[in-house]
């Protein structure tokens, strides 16, 4: 006669409590892990908290008052000067007076102004005919940015707002002229540029990272170090290979925006592709100096959203950086993603050539370069 | 004598000297002779093999390999030297072919000399017919031979197999040890780390290594002799006491 088998019952709270306990037990004590489960949302929360936290302010414009003004019972009048004087003490935007003509070419060249106003000279005079109820078209010239929605609304919603201090006319009609061959974009169309700046700081940096410590994780990193191999030759064989894997999720993101979702290209395809290879790269670079500071998988999936938060909160991605806060426009210069979105908006919508975003370019070679060297500075051909 | 590894007073302390992992080694391996550096786990023998292979730099002390500073001459002296560690240390998801080619080419070992050295050592180890397949598909026995494989295709001067017959069936071990014995013959010098101390039975003299120190050395016989012995665990466990040694 065997003996009765007692049941360990099919469902022990006791059992589920230990691997609970466990779970939280190897949380603790990989204290990475558990700094950046306690760090990452506080810091995802005020870095985006503190940069959405602004509105779109100083958008930077150029007014020519052309307005001769006119007399009347007397007493000079020039509506010009009142519109421009009601537009400078607008905070949305902060005027500069000038050559309509040279606004535009500043436009143009990405100088840094979003609008070129050109107060017609009979203006004051068309408003008093106006008023006389003679039928008089009263039109001030806007030419403007439009791939900015929320700096264009900005702009408009001053202008609109100038007009309306002179008396609350709402007769005086502003011809928008949009700069970069006048076309106006679809939702989609600006949102592809950051959206490729998204997936190639997210994928290439995380899958990057994640090779980059499997030689760690698989126990053949001791092996290579007892090899003629060093670390400078390592760093590069992984940046090759890396590097091709780039430039693959780079015409991935390009074939599936343009050509699939028909977003706008109107610049050279090919510098596009170039410069999404270029950010890819600094992406790749970035992960194999932060593949040394990594112990394991869990550590190297967290290392994906802490990066690639903050680039989206500062990068002009969600909000334009001209709406930060001034601490917020300070910190993302120091983001590549910045540069990267200002070139591939550049391209895609503005129709830029290279000569126009050279100083873009520049600065993600300087970023490729810095951790190119701290990964050759942090890697070691020795163990400690 | 030429001895083809020293070491000197070598130490490896972590944690601000608490953890003393290395404590004091002196060992002098003579030129193509088989040493078992025998010892528990976690008496510092892996730290020591990774001290002589340069993976590792030593907290004090030095060592000195064919006459030269391993700490200085890491790069040229990592060309004579064959490891095959603990863990195997391959590649899993490349081929066993693919895994021995690439360590044929980190050591610098040509296209056609590599590929013949890589047919006559996939032989010797029977691994000439799985040597299109995966590894993470083999067994681990088949696994631990890759990985010696690997270690021996630039054909070292010296080979340190840390643990090499762990986890290896008694024919298999037997094996082992036959192309040991054939290695020597072809006059390289083998280090051997295991803690199965009736292994050191085969090896021409033995290092019994207890808490970073080296407790005793001599040939098999010599040190059964000096203590009465009938066997190596014998003389280990007059030296250790009844302490547990493991660590």
């Amino acid at each position: 006669m065997s003996e009765k088998l007692k049941s360990p019952g099919m469902f022990s709270v006791r059992r589920t409590f230990y691997v609970s306990t466990r779970v939280l037990r190897q949380f603790v004590r990989d204290r990475r892990t558990f700094g950046m489960m306690i760090m990452m949302p506080i810091l995802i929360m005020l870095i985006f908290g503190f940069a959405l936290s602004g509105e779109v302010t100083n958008v930077p414009i150029i007014v020519q008052n052309s307005d001769q003004g006119a007399t009347v019972f007397g007493n000079s009048v020039n509506f010009g000067s009142k519109l421009t004087d009601s537009l400078g003490k607008d905070s949305r935007v902060s005027v500069t007076l000038g050559d309509y003509q040279a606004g535009i070419t500043e436009i143009d060249n990405a100088k840094g102004y979003f609008a070129s106003i050109l107060i017609p000279k009979n203006f004051t005079n068309e408003i008093l005919a106006k008023l006389n109820k003679q039928p008089v078209n009263i039109t001030i010239n806007l030419y403007i940015d439009k791939t900015k929605p929320a700096i264009r609304a900005s702009i408009l919603g001053a202008i609109g707002d100038a007009i309306k201090s002179l008396s609350g006319q709402s007769f005086i009609n502003v011809d928008e002229i949009g700069a970069f061959g006048g076309a106006s974009y679809s939702g989609l169309d600006v949102a592809v540029p950051s959206v490729m700046g998204l997936v190639l700081t997210f994928l290439v940096l995380l899958v990057s990272l994640l090779t980059a410590i499997r030689e760690d994780l698989g126990g053949t990193k001791f092996r290579l170090l007892s090899t003629p191999l060093t670390a400078r030759e390592k760093v590069i064989g992984y940046v090759a290979a890396l590097t091709l894997f780039a430039l693959v999720e780079a015409m991935l993101v390009l074939v599936f925006g343009v050509y699939l979702f028909g977003a706008t290209v109107k610049g050279n395809i090919w510098l596009l592709v170039f410069s999404a290879f270029i950010y890819g790269m600094v992406n790749v670079f970035l992960a194999i100096f932060l593949s040394n500071f990594v112990e394991n998988e869990l550590q190297a999936v967290q290392m994906g959203p802490l990066i690639a938060f903050p680039s989206m909160a500062l990068s002009g991605m969600l909000v334009p950086v001209e709406s930060m806060p001034p601490v917020a426009q300070f910190f993302s210069q120091f983001i590549p993603m910045t540069y990267a979105i200002n070139i591939f908006e550049g391209i895609m919508l503005k129709g830029f050539s290279f000569d126009k975003l050279v100083p873009q370019f520049q600065a993600l070679g300087i970023f490729a370069l810095i951790f190119l060297l701290f990964s050759f500075l942090s890697s070691r051909d020795t163990m400690k | 004598m030429k001895y083809i590894v020293e070491t000197e007073n070598l130490m490896k302390h972590y944690e601000k000297g608490k953890i003393k992992a290395v404590n004091g080694l002196n060992l002098k391996i003579k030129e193509g002779e088989i040493y078992a550096f025998i010892g528990a786990n976690g008496s510092g023998k892996s730290t020591t093999i990774n001290m002589i292979t340069g993976v590792l730099k030593p907290t004090s002390g030095h060592i000195k390999v064919m006459g030269y500073d391993m700490v200085k001459n890491r790069h040229k002296l990592s060309q004579y030297i064959g490891v095959a560690p603990q863990d195997y240390s391959v590649y899993t998801d490349l081929s066993v072919e693919e895994n021995v080619m690439f360590f044929s080419r980190m050591y610098g070992v040509k296209g056609k000399i590599a590929r013949e050295r890589m047919k006559s050592i996939l032989t010797i180890l029977r691994l000439e017919e799985r040597r299109k397949e995966r590894v993470k598909n083999l067994s681990g026995g088949m696994k631990r031979r890759v990985s010696i494989a690997c270690a021996l295709i630039h054909n070292p001067k010296i080979l340190l197999f840390d643990e090499a017959t762990v986890g290896v069936d008694p024919v298999l071990r037997r094996d082992f040890w036959e192309y040991f014995r054939s290695l020597k013959e072809n006059g390289q010098t083998l280090i051997i780390t295991s803690h199965v101390m009736d292994e050191a039975e085969r090896a021409d003299r033995i290092g019994l290594i207890r808490a970073g120190v080296l407790i005793e050395e001599g040939t098999p016989a010599a040190l059964k002799n000096k203590y009465n012995a009938q066997t190596i665990e014998d003389v280990f466990l007059t030296l250790s006491g009844d302490e547990a040694v493991d660590e």
